[in-house]
């Protein structure tokens, strides 16, 4: 066992950041879907427990097996799609749909073809996707400025002064500010707030096609498109070789073990992966494996502890989680529209699948983010897709021009 | 007047109007037309919610065309550019909220007086001012955000029409793609009235009736000029202009007169206000159609400004009419020509707002401009530019360029 020679204070610093921005900024998105399906606090204690759990076992495994520090978490783009299709998806057809998009990553992951798929979409229309289902959080931090402008302008304040001081601390920094201001202007009580073990609760799934086309393939899209891609070019980038298919493989077997406790697909870490896998946790590549297990281990501890965490939400204002979850979220918004409207090359199609997206429209029961893809997929093949004899098109446009 | 930019001139403008004029630019300047003639359509329900008479609301709507449209033939036959002219639809909801509170007269006042900051403002050459520290990124963010909703209302009818929504859609990008020398905006209208008249769109409800705008003697008083004045003032100069100079610009027309066009909007305002009318000014949505790829060659895109024109000033007397007829429509028709028509302007709006400078200015710009946040009675589109422009300043100063401050830096290096 190498694990206690290379223990270090940052690596576990870095582990414990990680994690806590996790709960500060993306599990906002994921307690306001527990809103919209209106579920009781004990069952979204299990939530919260199916997901850190979820996170812990296969990061810690990851970690430990591949000696690379694979930060694992759960899909906030998923989590975001919740919020537009509760409450009309039931709880069974939501762990229906968990458990399908499981499966089909799993499958991704067995037969290794997660590059040859990635590849295969283009990229203008899965991020003009990705920004369309995190557009509305962002919008949604202004809408709560009008009936809570003093938190909300405090809190944008305070988002944008630690941003620019210290990026990295920046949404925890904000969710101390964020409680204070809710207390002290809004009158939150935290009295509620007490140590409390998570129990988990089971949910039968439901298969229906509704869940699996609104739910359970957009679900993979985003996971594919806004988790594994970006947290394997992260890893890929700090220097790590690793392929793509034992962490495909892992992450969802995880998600299938905890999808009938309410946990959403388990994937790799986007916004928090950054923290585990920089210098800044260790100055030795080679050792930075431990942020990523002991990134797991304060998972262990949040999802045991879920009960106390949800306690704390249900404490503040429904305004403060938006305000907190759609500044967590402005980065990847930022990022994800610049990708698709930086690229001129199929930008209408693009801009077709956002506002499609964005639009929130529903039709025959299924969401938004689907008929994005669809209508999206539709114009990229009418309008930019290479004709059969592309040569006379080329030759029409440049006569055009 | 030495601020003011210098045209082409209007002697040889007929002459260039038939020379210039195409398929491409004539149906964009129809579209932009009958979305100008569909606006209507908003200042009629904002009078009826403020509870106007009917017979106001017409005579405003009727000035509305007759006013605008004389000066939105003068300003893009004059510089050759694409520079529609309409009125300001925040402005308008602002005024039939203010009538009841302070009166016609007085708010026709408020608006004389704004229309003279305007004019002073342009004629001051202070446009270029007010632009460079509104940058570019941020004004694009916030036309971007007010262009979503037409975009998003062409997506919504899918929902509950998606037969005829989908028809129109995909015609747009089957002509778009397989029959180029067309202009496949008319493609869709055709496909559209077509599929209207086959499943028997009820045309009875259509009447005729000939009605010009009347000359009304406005009144002065503070309190309108700072519920109603004011703000229309920063509306028109803050807004508007920077909305509009930013879309022409957008589209290659790097010399769009800001100053002129700010001072002609403002001397329209003025006389606006003896017409029953709240602004004269460039109308982004409109310019967009106008100046975007779909109104064809670059340098003739002008003649489709001065179609609008047209359009309005011969549709305005007999408004009742086709506003009967809009109404004969379903709603969606219109929302769905005016997205598609607008989804390249969308396209390229955010590629200006997220190409590099100002990226968290411009975010939040876009951002607020969507929310439709109003505060102090002021709407959205404002505090885009405004917290967008002060957000960024607060965390990326580097990227404001003020022109001046290299000098001073010499000097102290």
């Amino acid at each position: 066992m190498r694990l206690h020679q290379d223990w270090s204070l940052p690596a576990v610093t870095a582990g414990f950041v990680a994690v806590l921005v996790s709960y500060a900024g993306p599990l906002a998105i994921f307690f306001q879907a527990a809103q919209s399906a209106e579920i009781s606090g004990a069952m979204m204690t299990s939530w919260v427990w199916a997901i850190s759990m979820g996170a812990a076992v296969s990061g810690i495994g990851l970690s430990l097996w591949l000696r690379v520090p694979v930060v694992t978490a759960w899909s906030a783009p998923g989590t975001a799609l919740l919020v537009t299709l509760f409450p009309e998806l039931s709880l069974g057809e939501a762990v229906g749909a968990y458990l399908t998009a499981a499966s089909v990553l799993l499958v991704i992951g067995i037969t290794g073809s997660f590059d040859r798929i990635i590849r295969t979409i283009p990229p203008g229309i899965a991020s003009a996707m990705m920004a369309g289902i995190l557009f509305q959080f962002g919008v949604g931090v202004f809408v709560s400025l009008e009936s809570v402008p003093a938190l909300a302008i405090g809190m944008l304040l305070a988002y944008l002064v630690f941003k620019r001081l210290t990026p990295r601390y920046s949404l925890v920094l904000l969710l101390i500010v964020g409680v204070v201001l809710a207390v002290v202007l809004e009158g939150a009580s935290l009295e509620g707030v007490t140590l409390a073990l998570a129990s988990p609760q089971l949910i039968r799934p439901e298969w229906t096609w509704q869940g699996t086309l609104s739910l359970a393939i957009p679900l993979v899209l985003v996971s594919l498109t806004g988790q594994f891609l970006p947290g394997m070019a992260i890893l890929r980038t700090s220097g790590y070789n690793t392929p793509a298919r034992p962490i495909v493989t892992v992450a969802s077997l995880t998600s299938l073990a905890t999808a009938c406790f309410g946990g959403i697909t388990t994937v790799v870490a986007a916004i928090t992966a950054a923290i585990c896998t920089s210098p800044e946790a260790h100055e030795d590549p080679d050792k930075r494996y431990v942020a990523g297990v002991a990134n797991g281990v304060f998972y262990l501890v949040g999802g045991t502890f879920a009960g106390t965490i949800v306690a704390l939400f249900t404490s503040l204002p429904g305004e403060f989680v938006a305000v907190l979850a759609g500044l967590a979220l402005i980065g990847a918004i930022t990022s994800n529209v610049s990708a698709f409207a930086a690229q001129k090359d199929h930008l209408e199609a693009s801009v077709i699948t956002f506002i499609a997206t964005a639009s929130g429209m529903s039709f025959l029961g299924l969401g938004s983010a689907f008929w994005g893809v669809v209508v999206g997929a539709l114009a990229y093949a009418l309008l930019h897709r290479p004709l059969a004899i592309p040569r006379r098109r080329a030759a029409t446009e440049n006569t055009r021009r | 007047m030495k601020h003011i930019e210098k045209g082409v001139g209007l002697m040889s403008a007929p002459r260039d109007f038939i020379r210039d004029l195409n398929a491409d630019n004539l149906s964009a300047g129809l579209v932009a037309g009958i979305f100008g003639l569909s606006a209507g359509i908003i200042h009629i329900s904002a009078g009826t919610a403020a509870g106007l008479p009917q017979e106001f609301t017409l005579l405003w709507v009727i000035s509305y065309l007759m006013i605008n449209g004389l000066f939105g033939l003068f300003l893009p036959a004059y510089y050759r550019l694409p520079l529609p002219m309409a009125n300001s639809i925040p402005g308008a909801l602002l005024f039939a909220a203010i009538i009841p509170v302070v009166g016609l007269n007085e708010a026709l006042g408020a608006t004389l007086i704004a229309g003279a900051i305007s004019l002073v403002v342009g004629l001051a050459g202070m446009m270029s001012l007010v632009m460079r520290l509104i940058p570019m990124p941020i004004v694009m963010g916030m036309v971007a955000g007010i262009l979503l909703k037409f975009g998003i209302n062409m997506v919504m009818p899918l929902q509950n029409a998606m037969l005829p929504a989908a028809v129109m859609i995909l015609s747009f990008f089957f002509a778009a793609r397989y029959l180029r020398p067309v202009p496949p905006l008319v493609v869709t209208l055709l496909v559209g009235v077509a599929y209207m008249a086959l499943s028997g769109a009820d045309l009875s409800s259509v009447e005729f009736s000939v009605r010009f705008p009347e000359f009304i003697m406005p009144a002065f008083t503070l309190d309108a000029f700072l519920a109603y004045g004011l703000p229309l003032a920063l509306i028109l100069v803050g807004m508007e202009t920077p909305a509009g100079v930013g879309l022409v610009k957008g589209m290659g027309y790097k010399e769009a007169p800001a100053n002129a066009i700010t001072a002609l909007g403002g001397f329209g305002t003025m006389v606006s206000a003896f017409f029953n009318l709240h602004s004269t000014c460039i109308a982004a949505p409109m310019t967009g159609i106008c100046s975007g790829p779909e109104a064809g060659s670059h340098d003739k895109r002008w003649v489709a400004a001065v179609v609008v024109g047209i359009i309005f000033v011969v549709a305005a007397p007999f408004y009742g009419f086709v506003f009967s007829l809009i109404e004969a429509m379903p709603s969606y028709f219109i929302a769905i020509i005016a997205g598609l028509a607008l989804l390249r302007v969308i396209g390229s709006a955010m590629h200006m707002t997220f190409s590099g400078k100002h990226e968290v200015g411009a975010m939040f710009s876009f951002l607020i401009a969507v929310s439709g946040l109003q505060i102090l009675g002021i709407g959205s589109s404002f505090w885009a530019l405004v917290l967008g422009a002060g957000l960024s300043m607060l965390v990326e100063f580097k990227d404001f360029d003020f022109g001046f401050e290299r000098p001073r830096f010499r000097k102290a290096g």
